[in-house]
């Protein structure tokens, strides 16, 4: 008893110590209600039977700080260590208040910065809450300051988005009145060139009886030969007439194709990367083509995206990532025992590591071939593939080295502190995703007018072309042929943009359509030998020289637009598929940094955005910084 | 494409199946393909050759010749034994007799290999305790034609050598009952050293590995008998039950014998008697009619023991000449000498402090090493351990090291920092301290054959490597890739390596930094078995095979040493090894290897603890979690409740593995992880004083129930509940959504629920509801437990934080408890500077007395620290004060909760603020 109340009087002397030490103005109170939060204070004055928060218990104003755990919840001791469940408030006069857990009261290390929370005189803390509140305050300030350029820039992007996908709407309206019309035009065409190649086909049906004709005719032909010399002579005439009608045709079709398509070179390259996908299409079927086209560009357009435009890049990914993943199906879908008596005692080694480290080694690499090969072959074999690995040790073990060098480890990730010192990250830079150039560049920006003529021309057509003349007129019908093609791929061009359009516009982007802007772009970040992609909406990868993993699927946001889910991406060795989450926080610039894997195949990336940058937010910060200033002790108070 | 991606899916799948089966079985080798093992198996009781002869008494021992008898004309085939060999038998104090057989060497120094005996295990005090013996008297026993020989080993006790049939026992001298015996069943064999005949081939082949085996043949077998015995217990490593299957016998269809090979054993199954990482050649057995008595055979080379079912010998023809109840079992080892410890019991500690008696007491820990620890292959660079560490903080979650596995190397290079990942490893150490916080790195056996690497250059400037069979540096594969092994059988070259932990030598070491020992079975994945061939060669040319099972040990010591010196010899080392052999508890803490995220394996941790806490090795545990795989988080949170308990408290994982540091799982799991660590700083000053008790005698910190209630036969075989200290009992949660769970509470008192208080009775199973926020765990009637109330952010900050004393009284309303502090990581408590209380109620007074002998020694250890709360459970009456005395002064008495966190009950009585101060001496009582 005596040594315990020896000890509280020393802890109160030493208290009035410090304060008398500290700040004279900054109240650190010299009484019973040490730790408890001003706003509380009223609650433990109030009377003389207090409650345990949580309703369990009452105690007496004695049993307040007694340094003995009344309450479960350490209700009577805020300011000791005595219940684990208590909380200690520090004032920090100068810089800001902070709660505590009991379990740092008294335990000699300095947590408060006013010292506070140290007061059992085993250790001496001094009073640094000026300094480091300066340095938060001066660090909040650049904070606000960044947040509120952002936050224009934020409106900004706001104010463009709702423009822009007020645009994207209306284009998707206009885009669909016009499929509409055109399909109707493209239906007519179809059913005219029908109509003609049905023509022909009857012509051809009627020449073959007519040759028929012509042989029983043959015999009579003798007979009338002079009739038949007439006859000629007239043939003759009409065909130089029909010449006459066929090149003005022709021209007319060139001129109209230039007029209403104005094909850019994009569109060019669809139509080019469209013929042979078309004719092996036919060459599969066959069918007739002019029967089948219609279909097969319907089908070939909505697979446009992926089996188009991406074909080549695609496949070679898919190519190269087929390999890896063969490779690791040799590796973790075989028995890494089998054979290893085969195997020299360095690989033997290597193999057994990898069932641990997960690491390839050339034995799996090789497997296949070691199991064909012989003799010598196989020495032969696994000796280049040991020089190869080695090298690949090394060069691992270099990257590793290098992994963090540029990392600015200083400017540590703070989820309160997100925004500055972020400005000129130079290995980040955002680059436009090369699907989004084929986006941008549509047809339906220029001239709405050409649907129009579509119209015209197809109206003349359709009018021009004597269905019922014998023979068909060769030159209308391949103008019908060459009209329906274009309308047809017009269409599906058309269709392919309406279902990309609508694609897009299913995406959530954000409360305010802050994210708009992220839609079909892609943010890098370059470290060591890793470039990372981050493609909003679409994916992120890990790109090495030439080869690419795939960290994920575009999923979701998630902790309130806090953070960028992408999931589903490559699959780890003996481990999970690889994700990757991004983290946004406030900044001038889209820009990726610090990507991380904290956990293997499960990657970390920071994102500073303006769109981060709200307003609420700015609020709150100018309100802390309001208050810390509030706080703060007159300078000559410090002294 | 699809057909492509469903192949792909397809083989996924199989993939995935193949790692959860993928013990490689056929890596290693079974009896049948163990050419000395199958042949031993093979015997047939009654063949041993030998009959004792020559029996005298010499240098205070029994001496005698072991005789080949003429060999059976009818076997031609049968090799008889061209010598015989030298028996010695000795009585040491305290119930130990020592039996050693080896070849009898010419006198003269041949040419000869010398078997090898196992060094530095055998601790110097052990001699000490020799009885000198005077004389041999003879007598028939029994109806026996020959005659036995027979000394005095105790009072009680009298060790018997049977002439012809050899056989060797202990028996009561009163009632002439037989304790331990060895060769009751005439399968003793001992293949001798001798030239290689022409045209013979000593070669043995395994897989594509050949063991030269240029000494030929030398293995020794025999039977060891133990009566009385309900069950047999111990030889550890491996994954399986607490008390010993048998291996052989009636219904028993094919079972390997349990292998004691020091194998890195990659995803080792739960239930099987495999050998992993360790050997122990120590057997206990315990029954309800003699108690326990234990067997040692120091013998470093593969083993493989037989347990043998009632009724394996029933058409042997041998009757034993004694009808008690007993337990046989065959031993086998491949090479060394028969030096054998018959430990006489008659009760279980008394057995374990024999042992400990033989090959020394535990070390000391310190305070820190018995808190939490948290590790992961690998915390990856020095933000990830800050961000590690400041996540305990922010959850207020108790942990004290911080450990980093082989990726924070140089290229594995053990020393050496990544200079990348850890550019400074010194001020990273200083920031883990300044909140009193330790960190371990690993340092394992395997060296990187790097001439620029200053470690490679030196050892194999200096020839420190073990050799090849040619007598080349062995080079094997590890995690470095190529690398050589050093040799630590050498005292000189263990002297070498300890000096490399020197903070000079240790660059980027600190005072709190501390050591891990990996892979040092040893670990080479290209060796046989995934181990060195065992034709290598050690320092004095001992062969692999014959101290493959210590080589672990010797590394262990030598980094043990290492820190040891370090610390100018004031610093407890700490050193955790994986590989372990009779002796390692000198040298600090092993653990259970790299277990996996599975329901079993958090049960079979517990029987693989408890064996190891029985054969010496009393701080181990298990990975938290499971070091392969994914635990599902109701496993991890079971774990750490379960964990908690081990006298080694570590979380790990697999780089493989996702996160799971204990904020991971979201609020609720938070919260049930930290109560769990909670609980082990709870009651760490009762850990620390259990620590301190297996320090003097070898008691394991955990123990079975039959250590505790050796009386009480339905604890034998129970492994999945076990005792800390005498005072705790703990019963583990072994499934998923486990609605209730069984204890069965031993002995004729009650037990308190440890965090309600609620009164159970004795021999009796309670069906209980598995909570959620616990493993069931129970305070035994009559003990008394010290405890911390309060959290810090590690042990440092808790040296002057009062206690708490748990008082739960029997039904004559006594209890007893003990404390036992020292400044907790120092040797001065070997100068007496500790403070050891022992506490003891009584007529409904509590006294504290000290412990420590007046004349322990000359260095003080003080201590401020107070006791705030003082909680009885069990009490009988309703006092409201208590008088403390000296000083006459009055504490209030209240009712109040068990845990602090918990809700008051009325059971629980609780003496506010007492004030009194651990280091007195004082009484309460309460009126």
């Amino acid at each position: 008893m005596k040594a315990a109340k020896a000890r509280a009087v020393l802890a109160l002397l030493s208290l009035c110590v410090l304060s008398i030490a500290g700040s004279a103005s900054s109240s650190i109170p010299t009484d019973p209600f040490v730790g408890i939060a001003p706003e509380d204070l009223k609650y433990y004055k109030s009377s003389d039977v207090i409650k345990c928060k949580d309703g369990s218990k009452k105690f007496a104003r004695a049993q307040l700080n007694d340094d003995f755990c009344d309450c479960p919840d350490g209700t009577d001791e805020p300011g000791t260590s005595a219940c684990p469940g208590a909380k200690f408030y520090c004032r920090n006069a100068g810089h800001s208040p902070v709660l505590l857990y009991s379990s740092r009261v008294n335990d000699g290390i300095c947590d408060c910065c006013d010292g506070s929370d140290e007061y059992d005189g085993k250790v001496n803390c001094s009073n640094t809450c000026w300094e480091a509140g300066k340095v938060a305050r001066d660090k909040l300030r650049n904070k606000i300051a960044t947040y509120k350029e952002g936050v224009t820039l934020r409106k900004q992007e706001v104010e463009q988005a709702k423009l822009a996908l007020v645009k994207d709407e209306e284009e998707l309206t206009k885009l669909k009145n016009e499929e509409k019309v055109l399909k109707g035009l493209v239906q007519q065409l179809k059913e005219r060139k029908e109509q003609i190649e049905k023509a022909e086909e009857q012509e051809r049906l009627q020449k073959e009886k007519e040759e028929k004709e012509k042989k029983e005719a043959e015999e009579k032909a003798e007979k009338e030969k002079i009739k038949t010399e007439e006859d000629a002579k007239q043939e003759k005439k009409e065909g130089e007439i029909k010449a006459e009608i066929e090149d003005i045709g022709v021209a007319n079709t060139d001129h109209e194709k230039i007029g209403l398509v104005e094909d850019t070179p994009s569109d060019q390259n669809v139509e080019d990367d469209f013929e042979p996908l078309k004719e092996i299409e036919n060459g599969d079927n066959a069918v007739s083509r002019g029967q089948q086209a219609n279909g097969v560009n319907q089908h070939v357009v909505e697979d446009k995206d992926e089996s188009v435009s991406q074909v080549s890049q695609k496949e070679s990914e898919i190519a190269v990532e087929d390999v890896s993943r063969a490779d690791q199906m040799t590796a973790s879908g075989k028995d890494l025992s089998e054979d290893t008596e085969a195997l020299s005692k360095e690989e033997l080694g290597r193999l057994v590591a990898s069932r641990w480290t997960g690491e390839k080694t050339e034995k799996e690499d090789k497997d296949g071939i070691i199991e064909d090969s012989e003799g010598e072959d196989h020495e032969e074999m696994s000796k280049d593939a040991h020089v190869e690995d080695e090298d690949e040790y090394a060069s691992d073990a270099d990257d590793d080295d290098q992994r963090y060098e540029e990392d600015d480890i200083e400017d540590d990730v703070d989820e309160d502190v997100p925004v500055e010192d972020h400005y000129d990250t130079s290995s980040s830079h955002e680059s436009q995703s090369d699907d989004e150039l084929d986006l941008s560049d549509t047809t339906t920006q220029t001239s709405p007018s050409w649907l129009e003529k579509i119209q015209q021309t197809v109206r003349s057509i359709l009018q021009a072309v004597n269905l019922f003349q014998t023979p068909v007129d060769k030159s209308e019908a391949a103008r019908v042929r060459k009209e329906y093609d274009e309308s047809s791929a017009k269409l599906s061009k058309i269709e392919s943009r309406i279902s990309k359009l609508s694609d897009k516009l299913k995406y959530d982007f954000g409360k305010d359509k802050e994210f708009y802007s992220f839609y079909g772009r892609c943010f890098e970040s370059k470290q060591n030998k890793y470039v990372y992609k981050v493609c909003p909406y679409k994916q992120a990868t890990q790109e090495e020289g030439h080869s690419t993993t795939r960290l994920g699927q575009w999923d979701k946001f998630d902790d309130a637009y806090r953070v960028m889910i992408f999931s589903n991406g490559d699959r780890c060795w003996n481990g999970p598929d690889r994700s990757l989450k991004v983290r946004l926080r406030c900044g001038l610039k889209n820009e990726v940094a610090e990507v991380d894997e904290p956990s293997r195949c499960e990657y970390v990336a920071l994102l500073s955005t303006p769109a981060l940058c709200s307003e609420d937010k700015l609020k709150e910060l100018e309100h802390k910084l309001e208050l810390m200033e509030n706080e703060q002790p007159r300078p000559h108070d410090e002294l | 494409m699809r057909t492509r991606l469903s192949l792909f899916l397809l083989l996924l799948f199989l993939s995935s199946c193949a790692v959860v089966l993928s013990w490689k079985k056929e890596e290693f080798r079974n009896c049948n393909q163990t050419p000395f093992c199958k042949r031993a198996r093979s015997r047939k009781p009654g063949s041993s050759p030998f009959l004792a002869a020559d029996v005298s008494i010499s240098d205070g021992d029994l001496v005698a010749k072991l005789v080949p008898r003429e060999p059976d004309p009818d076997q031609e085939d049968q090799e008889p034994p061209a010598r015989p060999l030298a028996l010695t038998l000795s009585a040491y104090r305290d119930g130990v007799m020592r039996v050693k057989i080896d070849e009898d060497y010419p006198s003269q120094e041949s040419p000869h290999k010398r078997r090898f005996q196992v060094p530095d295990v055998i601790v110097s005090e052990f001699e000490s305790k020799k009885l000198w013996l005077q004389r041999v008297s003879t007598e028939r026993v029994g109806g026996d034609e020959g005659v036995s020989s027979i000394v005095y080993l105790s009072d009680e006790y009298e060790g018997v050598v049977r002439h012809d049939p050899f056989e060797v026992y202990v028996r009561e001298r009163s009632s002439g009952d037989r304790v331990l015996s060895m060769n009751s069943h005439g399968l003793f064999d001992f293949e001798q050293l001798r030239e290689k005949k022409e045209g013979e081939d000593w070669e043995e082949r395994f897989r594509s590995h050949t063991d030269t085996r240029p000494y030929g043949p030398q293995s020794i077998s025999f039977d060891v008998s133990f009566y009385g015995a309900d069950f047999v217990y111990g030889i550890p490593e491996r994954a399986a039950s607490l008390a010993l299957k048998p291996t052989r016998g009636p219904g028993i269809d094919h079972s390997e014998p349990y292998r004691l090979f020091n194998l890195d054993v990659f995803e080792y199954l739960h239930d099987s008697p495999f050998g992993l990482y360790g050997a122990i050649p120590f057997m206990i057995s315990h029954g309800k009619a003699r108690g326990t008595s234990g067997f040692f055979w120091l013998n470093a080379a593969e083993m493989q023991i037989d347990v043998l079912g009632e009724g394996w010998d029933a058409d042997s023809g041998i009757s034993l000449p004694s009808s008690q109840k007993r337990v046989d079992t065959f031993w086998m080892s491949e090479a060394g000498i028969v030096d054998a410890f018959f430990f006489i019991g008659p009760g279980p500690k008394d057995v374990v402090k024999q042992y400990v008696g033989v090959t020394g007491n535990p070390a000391m820990p310190q305070l820190f090493a018995i808190a939490y620890h948290q590790c992961r292959w690998n915390y990856r660079d020095e933000e990830d351990v800050e961000n590690v560490d400041a996540k305990f903080d922010e959850h207020d979650i108790p942990y004290d090291v911080l450990w980093l596995d082989i990726e924070h190397t140089d290229g594995k290079r053990y020393f050496t920092w990544d200079k990348v990942l850890f550019p400074h490893p010194e001020e990273m150490q200083r920031k883990l301290a300044a909140k009193g916080r330790h960190m371990v790195t690993i340092v394992d056996p395997h060296i990187k054959r790097d001439e620029s690497y200053h470690i490679h250059k030196e050892a194999s400037k200096n020839g420190y490597y073990v050799k090849d069979a040619s007598g080349n540096d062995f080079e094997g594969w590890c995690w470095p890739g190529s690398s050589s092994y050093i040799d630590m059988l050498s005292p000189e070259i263990r002297s070498w390596w300890a000096d490399k932990f020197s903070f000079e030598n240790y660059v980027g070491s600190t005072p709190s930094l501390y050591i891990w020992n990996d892979m040092n079975e040893p670990s080479v994945f290209n060796g046989p078995e995934l181990t060195m061939p065992r034709d290598a060669l050690h320092y004095g040319g001992v062969e692999h095979r014959e101290l493959h099972n210590a080589n672990g040990y010797y590394f262990h010591m030598a980094t043990s040493d290492g820190l040891l010196k370090r610390g100018n010899g004031n610093d407890r080392p700490f050193v955790l090894s994986r590989a372990f052999f009779p002796g390692s508890q000198r040298y600090g803490a092993v653990w259970t290897g790299d277990n996996t995220a599975e329901w079993d394996q958090l049960r079979v941790s517990v029987p693989m603890i408890l064996t190891l806490g029985l054969t010496g090795l009393s701080f181990s545990g298990a990975d938290v979690g499971g070091f392969f795989g994914n635990p599902e988080p109701e496993l991890l949170v079971r774990w750490y409740q379960l964990g908690a308990y081990y006298p080694f408290f570590r979380a790990h994982a697999h780089q493989d593995t996702k996160r799971r540091e204990p904020w991971l799982f979201g609020e609720r799991n938070t919260e049930l992880m930290r109560d769990a660590i909670r609980t082990r700083y709870m009651l760490l000053p009762f850990f620390y004083t259990l620590f301190r008790e297996a320090n003097v005698t070898g008691v394991p910190v955990v123990r079975p129930l039959w250590m505790e209630f050796p009386f009480d036969e339905a604890t034998f075989d129970k492994d999945e509940a076990f005792m800390v200290g005498n005072s705790l009992l703990v019963q583990g949660i072994f499934t998923e959504r486990a609605k209730h769970v069984s204890v069965y509470l031993p002995g004729k008192e009650s037990w308190y629920d440890l965090r309600t208080g609620t009164a159970y009775l004795g021999s009796k199973t309670h069906k209980l509801e598995a909570p959620e926020d616990h493993v069931p765990a129970f305070q035994r009637a009559g003990t008394i437990i010290p405890r911390r109330d309060r959290f810090r952010r590690s042990t440092t900050q808790t040296v002057n934080d009062p206690y708490t004393l748990v008082i739960a009284l029997n039904s004559s309303q006594t209890a007893e408890g003990e404390l036992y502090i020292d400044d907790g990581k120092s040797f001065e408590f070997k100068h007496g500077a500790y403070i050891h209380r022992r506490f003891v109620f009584k007529g409904g007074k509590l006294t504290s007395l000290n412990m420590a002998p007046a004349t322990s020694g000359n260095l003080p250890f003080k201590s401020e620290c107070i006791i705030e709360r003082i909680i009885i459970l069990g009490h009988a009456g309703g006092p409201k004060n208590a008088l403390i005395e000296p000083g006459n002064l009055k504490a209030q008495v209240e009712f109040g909760p068990l845990l602090l966190q918990g809700r008051s009950s009325s059971g629980v009585l609780t003496i506010r603020k007492p004030g009194i101060r651990i280091a007195d001496d004082w009484t309460i009582k309460v009126l």
